[in-house]
């Protein structure tokens, strides 16, 4: 696992698209629905990990909540999309809300993709408004408490997402 | 074809015979039987006692055993495996068809997990092909995961639950797993290959705990507590429900780790529709 990159940036939506990615040697997941629902059962699992079960995602067929200590949602999905395409494996979930989103918007995928002789791992977010970011006329901090907080949470959650699909493929 | 099935009398071995009738079948149980057609024999993998007479002829050996229940049931399967794999070796069998667990290759594994993950290796160590099927829950009558859910269901209006409600599996029905064995049986296509077994739906326990009792016409609260330890879980399933604390013990260690197929290949060497889970819900509550 090499070549780890971290991006955001704000869209003129309004709306936020963050992106992380690393290449791998070998594909991790197979090409097919189950391949994509692995990556979507091990982000959700990295996120319970990396906080020692303080935030864990629940889930039904109608769609899926991370709550902090079992209780507080801090946001909602619709359950998982799963795609395979040309090669391109992914999961997606709708976010629906939660107490960390502005409104119901915005998605986020995991995905594997081929790139040249390797292979792709993705998270991306898009068009996610957070709560914690700053708006016009919001206090200074709250838009401190995203780029210095959720922001990064997220970014490390995202790497132990990329260290648990290696080690799954290759333990 | 000359099969002989280790684990007969257990719950996927007793699904299984029924398949195999156009094979001259041997089924090894640890105390004498005689009925279901086959010829049955009295063996023990885990000490080796009488394992090489019920291999002796057979071109393939089912390998349904497992000493979840034992204080040392690591150890007893390594041994067990260890004794079918030499004595296949040596009766040139062509083919042993082990089922394992998924998740065993979690890095993150159960023991129990962990020990359904080495059986199948040490199960290929001698040099016999080895088809390994690797399931999720079975949703059947004697299945341990599903009696301990349908026992906790039937007996408490409220349920205080551990973490691991929320790990996703995905269950599949006795009937199908037992349709899978059969299938690979001397099949050249699966020679030395491992295939994950998995249904039709991917749920939680927690949804599946809400989709028996909607089955049984009951609707318990389910409370879930964060620091329910999996020692303190198999206490209280050995108070409330069928399934020793022996077994509950291992059993609820391996539930934290999902269970979901990592990829499809079985449907491509078998295919057919798999049972939903209702129906096989249903089958199994008579």
């Amino acid at each position: 696992m090499h070549s780890w990159e971290t991006t955001e940036r704000l869209l003129e939506s309004g709306g936020f698209e963050s992106r992380q990615r690393v290449l791998v040697e070998e594909p991790v997941v197979d090409v097919s629905d189950s391949g994509a629902r692995v990556l979507g059962v091990t982000y959700w699992r990295a996120v319970g990990l990396f906080t020692r079960g303080a935030v864990r995602a629940s889930w039904t067929g109608g769609g899926g909540k991370l709550r902090l200590l079992g209780g507080a949602s801090l946001l909602t999905f619709g359950p998982p999309e799963l795609s395979v395409h040309d090669g391109v494996v992914a999961c997606r979930h709708g976010i629906r809300g939660g107490l960390l989103a502005l409104r119901s918007g915005g998605s986020v995928t995991l995905a594997q993709r081929s790139a040249g002789e390797q292979h792709e791992l993705t998270v991306t977010v898009e068009e996610y408004l957070p709560r914690l970011a700053a708006r016009v006329g919001a206090p200074w901090w709250t838009g401190a408490l995203y780029a210095k907080g959720q922001s990064p949470f997220h970014a490390a959650v995202s790497r132990r997402y990329f260290e648990l699909l290696v080690r799954g493929h290759t333990g | 074809m000359k099969v002989t099935i280790f684990g007969a009398t257990g719950v996927v071995g007793q699904a299984l015979l029924p398949l195999l009738g156009e094979h001259e079948v041997t089924a090894v149980s640890r105390t004498k039987r005689d009925d279901d057609g086959a010829r049955w024999l009295v063996a023990d993998a885990a000490s080796g006692d009488g394992v090489a007479e019920a291999i002796d002829g057979a071109e393939v050996v089912y390998y349904l055993v497992h000493s979840l229940g034992s204080r040392d049931f690591e150890q007893q399967d390594r041994a067990a495996a260890d004794a079918v794999a030499r004595a296949a070796a040596r009766a040139g069998v062509k083919q042993i068809v082990y089922l394992g667990g998924l998740g065993a290759d979690d890095p993150d594994a159960s023991p129990h997990l962990r020990s359904r993950r080495e059986t199948g290796e040490r199960l290929g160590s001698a040099g016999v092909p080895v088809t390994t099927l690797r399931a999720a829950m079975i949703v059947g009558r004697g299945s341990a995961v599903f009696e301990t859910i349908l026992g906790l269901v039937r007996r408490l209006p409220i349920m205080l639950t551990p973490s691991w409600v929320s790990t996703p599996t995905q269950p599949i029905a006795l009937d199908d797993v037992a349709r899978y064995l059969a299938g690979v049986c001397g099949n050249e296509a699966a020679l030395g290959r491992g295939y994950d077994l998995g249904g039709p739906e991917v749920m939680t326990y927690r949804e599946m705990i809400e989709r028996i009792s909607r089955l049984l016409d009951k609707r318990p609260l389910i409370v879930e507590v964060p620091v329910l330890t999996p020692y303190l879980s198999s206490l209280w399933l050995n108070l409330v429900t069928p399934v020793n604390a022996s077994v509950a013990r291992p059993l609820v260690e391996g539930l934290r780790n999902p269970t979901i197929a990592r990829e499809e290949a079985i449907h491509e060497l078998l295919p057919f529709e798999l049972t939903s889970f209702d129906e096989a819900a249903r089958a199994a509550l008579g």
